[in-house]
């Protein structure tokens, strides 16, 4: 299974941040930083660059893609 | 209540006016309407979503809403949307069945239209606000 996964909870927890003051800094509300933190709701890139810019990390190192699995036999 | 985003407590309190509305509404016209009726229900649907939208607005501090409020929304409007259609093409050829088969008294008739009209524009409202906030504890 592919989609997009990041490490937002790890980087919140690195730095002693809460849902909502991460919520704050972005500028969205603390459901949406649960929604992307529990991979239900891939922010645009706009926030993911900002949120990439709060914890002083570059962009990949928040968020992941992973392709989906396509193992076609015979390809 | 406090976990509710701004957007959320907004859609509850328009899914509670709706229903606080529309049921009585539709209980005490079961056998006989009228327009003052009709009238008196929409009016006050509107007086109450204004003054419960003002509460909730008073009432929370955070009113910040985002990309995914947005994004949510048009999923509830395009369910909406569907609600509406559907249910006015079914609630028109439900009357029309009814007037065309003589259990409807044609005098009655425009009345009975603005009912369903009426019934049809909650019934898509309470449809655009239950997908919205199935949409905001849901994966969008």
């Amino acid at each position: 299974m592919g989609g997009i996964r990041n490490r937002i909870r790890e980087l919140r927890g690195d730095h002693s941040m809460t849902q909502q003051e991460l919520a704050d800094q972005i500028g969205v509300t603390r459901q949406t930083v649960i929604a992307i933190e529990l991979d239900k709701y891939s922010p645009s890139l706009e926030v993911a660059f900002r949120i990439a810019t709060i914890f002083a990390v570059p962009l990949e190192q928040v968020f992941q893609y992973q392709p989906a699995s396509s193992n076609k036999k015979g390809s | 209540m406090a976990n509710l985003s701004y957007e959320e407590r907004s859609l509850y309190g328009v899914l509670v006016v709706n229903l606080a509305v529309y049921l009585p509404y539709l209980f005490l016209s079961r056998y006989s309407n009228s327009l003052t009726r009709i009238a008196g229900a929409m009016v006050l649907l509107m007086a109450l979503q204004i003054l419960s939208q003002a509460v909730i607005a008073v009432a929370t501090r955070n009113r910040l809403q985002d990309e995914r409020d947005k994004q949510i929304r048009l999923y509830g409007y395009r369910a909406g949307y569907i609600a509406f259609t559907g249910l006015v093409g079914t609630g028109l050829s439900l009357l029309w069945l009814w007037a065309a088969y003589g259990h409807l008294d044609p005098m009655r008739l425009a009345i009975q239209f603005l009912s369903v009209l009426f019934g049809t524009i909650v019934l898509a409202d309470i449809a655009r606000v239950v997908t919205q906030l199935i949409a905001h504890r849901r994966p969008v």
